[in-house]
């Protein structure tokens, strides 16, 4: 790779006091490319632009100003910090024309792997945490819809996953506006976009936002696109022309439940066949509502907090199946069988809060919104999390993730305290007291 | 308990090196620049090819001089790929190479669903044998209509006519030089610099550049939808990205520095 900023080099901004050094190219594409830099002790990453993409987006550096003074929505933004132009000195050292500008960021943390590994099956990830991604995605969307913004071009490639949390890093928010003005360039990527901007009847905003976000939920947790059906099938040669008609002319949702003309293919498609039956009703309902009636008519879409909702509700009903130990969401009431062996899956454990039911499997957890229906679902936070014994992972307890105590009452009429960091074993208890409020354990 | 084993369903999308080997090519380092080029740009074709999970990136390599011989006729997926220096001496067998890659272009022996394939044509000289035979067998062929051609014109005895037959006319020939997408600022012989034209490259460092663009933002363009501009132009079946910007480099007016 060329790089256009001098590697090893020590550069002055405007603006800025302290100089910047450029310590080694990162990556590039075709905007631009990104450097790993440091200012005093301080690591961070630095974009910077080629002339042609600014040239192409002259609203660039005015929406860049707006996105930094606002600040992220929450923290799993890379977000832009400071916008940076060259001095006059600086500028001669920079290897183009015009130099441009570029942002400041946030290096990406070590452990976060691109949306496309998982995409291409060579991610190692629970169901679990593709199901905590998925929602972290949606509660991203959530929080910048909430400050009246809107993303415009999500797709797996801007998007970075850590697989042993599930937690996410949603990159490249350059293209980041105020919802309804439509101070940019980008349309989004051919596959993401809503049908009406990709045959150019409206413009990106934050209902084809919806529209992104629910293929890129639906591709994090089948590892197949929604759209790609019998009608795929059909086209030889997959090119622009035939994108248009798969995702913008003609675009048919593959388990649209009135037209089956783009079922899934089982053996070209056989991700969309496995990976579906696996999940919810109410988690389907929304990809139901989102690709079919919401396709042409994006105020129908699935809203941010209706992914949240059913999304948390989910991770909720998980068990493990007692035979093979894969990962299930059976209907709450009903007893149901495990997709992987097509056993019968025991009635779970559940823990009742005032609000919710929570299947007691390992790795489960118990929030703030379990107990107050007006808290919004938060999965940063847990207060109690089911975990498996060190050595005899038959056996569960439930670890006080909680700053205050916990009181006990166990089988035998003892009641005993739970400090925070402690775990008690499941099966010798009846209800605990919590400071955010009682869980009955209902077997 | 892991994510069930699926992934998505992909695609093969062909990509095939046509690369002039006549005698000229020995002179001024060409040959071996063009050799380091290709292998200098795989790691980053390889990369591309692992975050496009949609398509299996297939290399295959023509020679020509005399004749035309498949360098690589195997299609190689990219991380396997060793790349065997090319020899040169001979003639320009350009019709000949483009009839060789034709026969590849029908199904079968291409699969019945592909991603548009990608063929570089690379020459610094003109063709010596029947060049319009060998188009017009290549364009016959629906696959061929379908591909992402580029070429890349070293030196400065490169025949472009030629090269811009084998690519197809260019849409935007009639723009003025300004509008062109892509063009940024350079203009070699008064043309703005397009993907849809020849791409000149007077210098080594320019056809590593050219050879890195083909190899990864074509590829990436053509084996997955890109991030799409308002604006941005509509030719062809797969925009193709912006080329390498033109860096600042002292040494750009003063001629060729290896041939």
């Amino acid at each position: 790779m060329t790089w256009i900023l001098p590697e090893g080099a020590t550069l002055r901004f405007e603006g800025l006091k302290e100089p910047i050094q450029i310590q080694r190219g990162l990556g590039g594409g075709s905007q631009g490319q990104v450097y790993a830099v440091a200012i005093g002790d301080e690591q961070l990453a630095l974009k910077w632009y080629f002339p042609a993409c600014l040239a192409r987006d002259p609203h660039l550096e005015h929406r860049l100003g707006d996105s930094i003074r606002l600040g992220a929505p929450n923290n799993d933004f890379l977000w832009p910090m400071a916008l940076l132009r060259p001095t006059p000195e600086s500028r001669q050292r920079i290897q183009l024309a015009e130099a441009g500008f570029g942002y400041l960021m946030a290096l990406r943390p070590p452990g976060f792997i691109g949306a496309h590994a998982h995409a291409g099956g060579n991610l190692e990830i629970s169901l679990r945490n593709v199901l905590r991604a998925s929602f972290f995605l949606a509660n991203g969307f959530h929080e910048l819809h909430l400050k009246g913004l809107c993303y415009k071009d999500i797709s797996l490639g801007n998007l970075f996953l850590e697989p042993t949390s599930g937690r996410v890093l949603i990159c490249d928010n350059d293209n980041v506006d105020v919802d309804g003005r439509d101070l940019g360039s980008v349309l989004g990527t051919p596959g993401f976009m809503a049908p009406e901007i990709l045959l150019g009847q409206a413009r990106p905003g934050a209902s084809s936002d919806l529209f992104s976000l629910a293929v890129l939920i639906f591709r994090l947790l089948t590892r197949h696109d929604p759209l790609k059906g019998q009608l795929e099938l059909a086209i030889r040669c997959l090119d622009e022309p035939a994108r248009r008609r798969l995702y913008g002319e003609d675009p048919v949702f593959i388990f649209d439940p009135r037209d089956p003309r783009n079922r899934p293919d089982p053996i070209e498609h056989a991700a969309a066949l496995i990976t579906w039956p696996i999940y919810p009703e109410r988690l389907k309902a929304l990809f139901e509502q989102t690709f079919c009636s919401g396709l042409h008519q994006p105020n129908r879409r699935a809203l941010t907090g209706q992914w949240m909702h059913a999304i948390a509700q989910c991770l909720d009903q998980r068990v493990l199946c007692p035979h093979c130990q894969q990962e299930n969401f059976p209907e709450p009431g009903t007893p149901g069988r495990c997709w992987a062996c097509g056993r019968a899956l025991p009635a779970a454990v559940l823990l009742q809060t005032p609000v919710a039911q929570v299947a007691a499997a390992a790795d489960n957890s118990l929030h703030p919104h379990h107990f107050d229906p007006v808290l919004s679902h938060d999965l940063h936070h847990p207060l109690a999390e089911v975990v498996a014994h060190p050595t005899d992972p038959a056996i569960l307890g439930l670890t006080n993730h909680s700053d205050a105590p916990w009181s006990a009452d166990l089988n035998d009429g003892q009641r005993v305290t739970v400090p925070p960091g402690k775990t008690c074993n499941l099966s010798a208890l009846l209800r605990l007291h919590t400071a955010a409020g009682p869980v009955e354990v209902i077997r | 308990m892991p994510f069930p084993n699926v992934r998505l369903s992909n695609r093969p999308l062909h990509f095939i090196y046509i690369c002039d080997c006549s005698g000229s090519m020995a002179a001024e380092g060409k040959m071996q620049a063009l050799n380091q080029a290709i292998r200098q740009s795989l790691p980053g074709m390889a990369e591309v090819a692992r975050q496009n999970p949609e398509a299996r990136v297939l290399v295959r390599a023509v020679s020509f001089a005399d004749r035309a011989n498949w360098h690589l006729a195997e299609p190689t997926p990219v991380d396997q790929l060793d790349w065997r220096d090319l020899q040169a001496g001979g003639i320009t067998a350009m019709g000949e190479a483009l009839e060789l890659v034709a026969g590849q272009m029908q199904s079968p022996p291409m699969e019945e669903r592909a991603l548009p394939p990608v063929l570089v044509l690379i020459s610094d000289g003109q063709p010596t044998d029947d060049f319009a035979a060998g188009l017009g067998a290549l364009m016959r062929q629906p696959w061929a209509q379908k591909a992402v051609r580029l070429a890349i014109a070293m030196g400065h005895d490169a025949d472009l006519e030629v090269l811009q037959q084998f690519i197809g006319p260019d849409p935007l020939a009639n723009l003025p030089a300004g509008e062109v997408p892509g063009a940024s600022g350079q203009m070699p012989r008064g043309m703005a610099k397009s993907p849809r034209r020849p791409l000149q490259a007077s210098n080594a460092t320019a056809l590593a550049q050219y050879i890195q663009w083909a190899s990864t933002a074509v590829v990436g363009a053509a084996s997955m939808p890109a991030s799409r501009m308002a604006g941005s132009s509509r030719e062809g079946n797969i925009p193709l990205p912006d080329l390498p910007p033109t860096l600042m480099d002292p040494t750009d007016d003063v001629g060729p520095l290896v041939w």
